[in-house]
């Protein structure tokens, strides 16, 4: 990890103060300018959100593997470079490539990140994020394994500023509608941004993270906005629900709002765009009042 | 004892009204039935909608689903006399549901009006045609059900297959909706698109009706009585795939409703094929909408698929089917 091997090249006895000034001026300028140079130059991921973040926030030089899911247009946000390999999360795929860093998920390829750590290959696992604090921890750690590249710090800055904007006096009635009559209670990342858009999550007064909703719920509860996950074009039992017509009646008064898939595999990529869309939704759901 | 007959064949048509009635209260809102009663069609207040687009096309399928399961295994036992037929025996809901698969992961889109029931009803078809000729030329009933057997088993392999390849993610997670039901979430589009199916089923078995009567006696004496030819089985089983194909197409595939019901209402009708169809289809819809009110009431929205309600139910039974076959009960 790079700021460990920064705190490694460090001294280890006590030093006079001139000398610790020194030592602390360099540890920074290591932290600011070297770290990239010192930061893995080839990096494999067997995560498709990583995969997602890696084309989008790293130099493509310095990516050596994705995973297949990465090539499937429904993933895929991000142009693939042609040197890249596509891997299906198999340990001797990677081992060929010689990664100096394997990302890993919180979930899934837990096999081939176990044999490739037993081969002595780096392997890093990045948390999942299903809410805020989850997501600025995952941003975090991106950053300690990657070097702090522009966009990721930009990122990072832009999303820390949205938070910290203070919550709308009135909030307007929400609920979201997702895939197989699922809905976000309190504690989901779904959840909050709504409540930092402004709105009052209908759902989250089940108290339930994850829970599911049938659609007189939905009808009974009557939100000013119903949010559905967007992304599914092709048709699926588990979307039946988003297309029954009593929906049709928030679509033509414009009370939806769609959520874009990323936020759904791959929140990093689109949590700030989501809040200040919803944001906006808001503000002309107000003004239409 | 006939008389008592047909007074319990009262109390099960006196029964649907109340159970709808039922259907329409059930659900994890609690809503002024009689004030959305009374709004009407177009009402726009949630209750309103909740009542006439929600509760109302729900229950109104299930009792025609119910119905054309009930019929259509009503049908196949008289035709290949064997008690423990039922319409997916012979590929007519693996037939109709693949063709709904393929047409709605990798065709055309929900919205497509007449498509899917038509294809999931062309499947269905070509899967009885299917067993119809593997069977061969005036095949016994027992070759029948094993051609059956043969080629819900290729179909249910083709339909994992295509599923594995279907462009959506969760293609491979829905076959199990599919195989078990349901009736969450559908409306009146549904409902209209299986209507007249169901209907020309319907028309098509009664059409049969003296056919299946004479099959009793066996398919010599039959055809002496003037039921000779493949006009009249294949009538039968043109009617079981619409009016199942269709129900399919709308709900996916529901067990056992098909399997058990006509051996509730057979001593009923004093073991007559022909009024066994209509009984069987009174008695599925009833079934279909009590399993049904049973999944709103008691397991809310986690919604345990129906397919698995109706099974839980003719599990049981067809466990004493088969002990009284055993005892002999079973003619």
């Amino acid at each position: 990890m790079p700021p460990e091997r920064a705190r490694r090249s460090g001294p280890r006895r006590p030093a006079p103060a001139i000398g610790f000034s020194v030592v602390f001026v360099l540890a920074i300028a290591i932290q600011l300018f070297c770290l990239p140079a010192l930061a893995a130059q080839r990096i494999a991921s067997l995560n498709v959100c990583l995969d997602q973040l890696l084309l989008d926030w790293v130099d493509h030089r310095r990516i050596v593997s994705v995973t297949w899911l990465s090539a499937n247009p429904h993933y895929r946000r991000a142009p693939l470079p042609e040197h890249v390999t596509l891997n299906r999360g198999h340990a001797e795929e990677l081992l060929g490539l010689r990664p100096d860093l394997v990302l890993a998920g919180q979930y899934g390829a837990n096999r081939a990140s176990t044999r490739l750590r037993e081969l002595g290959v780096r392997v890093v696992t990045i948390p999942d994020a299903y809410n805020l604090a989850q997501l600025q921890q995952q941003l975090r750690a991106l950053g300690e394994e990657l070097g702090l590249g522009r966009e990721l710090n930009h990122q990072a800055r832009r999303f820390e500023q949205l938070v910290r904007q203070p919550p709308a006096e009135q909030p307007l009635t929400a609920m979201i509608l997702s895939a197989n009559n699922l809905t976000y209670g309190g504690g989901m990342l779904e959840h909050e941004l709504l409540e930092l858009a402004g709105f009052r999550n209908l759902a989250a007064e089940g108290g339930q993270r994850l829970q599911r909703v049938m659609l007189e719920q939905v009808i009974a509860a009557e939100p000013q906005l119903l949010v559905l996950y967007g992304g599914e074009q092709a048709f699926a039992l588990a979307h039946l629900a988003a297309r029954h017509p009593v929906i049709r009646r928030y679509v033509d008064s414009g009370r939806v709002f769609i959520l874009p898939p990323e936020l759904g595999f791959c929140p990093a990529l689109v949590a700030a765009d989501v809040l200040e869309a919803l944001q906006k939704k808001r503000e002309s759901l107000v003004r239409t009042q | 004892m006939f008389e008592h007959n047909k007074t319990a064949i009262a109390l099960l048509a006196a029964a649907l009204p109340l159970a709808l009635l039922a259907a329409l209260l059930s659900g994890p809102v609690s809503i002024d039935f009689t004030a959305a009663l009374r709004e009407g069609w177009r009402g726009d207040s949630s209750d309103a909608v909740i009542l006439w687009q929600l509760r109302l096309p729900r229950a109104l399928l299930a009792i025609l689903v119910g119905a054309a399961l009930g019929m259509g295994g009503a049908a196949m036992q008289g035709l290949l006399r064997n008690p423990l037929a039922e319409p997916a025996l012979l590929g007519v809901s693996s037939g109709a549901a693949l063709a709904a698969i393929l047409l709605l992961y990798y065709g055309l889109a929900w919205h497509s009006g007449w498509w899917l029931p038509l294809l999931s009803i062309a499947g269905a078809f070509i899967a009885v045609l299917s067993v119809w000729l593997l069977a061969g030329r005036g095949a016994s009933a027992s070759r029948l059900v094993l051609a059956g057997v043969a080629i819900n088993a290729f179909l249910s392999a083709l339909m994992a297959l295509a599923l594995n390849y279907a462009p959506s993610m969760f293609a491979m997670q829905e076959i199990v909706f599919w195989l078990l039901g349901s009736l969450a979430n559908r409306g009146w589009d549904q409902l209209l698109l299986a209507l007249p199916f169901i209907l020309a089923g319907a028309v098509l078995l009664f059409g049969c009706r003296q056919y299946l009567r004479a099959l009793t006696l066996g398919e010599a004496s039959a055809a002496s009585l003037g039921f000779s030819g493949r006009r009249y089985p294949l009538g039968v089983l043109l009617g079981i795939a619409a009016a199942v194909g269709a129900a399919v197409a709308v709900t996916g595939t529901i067990g056992f409703i098909g399997l058990v019901v006509p051996h509730l209402v057979r001593p009923l009708v004093r073991q007559d094929p022909a009024r066994v169809l209509w009984a069987s289809a009174l008695c599925g819809a009833l079934l279909l909408l009590l399993a049904d009110i049973l999944v709103l009431n008691f397991v809310g929205a986690q919604e345990l698929r129906i397919g698995a309600v109706t099974a839980f139910i003719g599990a049981p039974f067809f466990f004493w089917l088969i002990v009284s076959a055993r005892r002999g009960g079973l003619q």
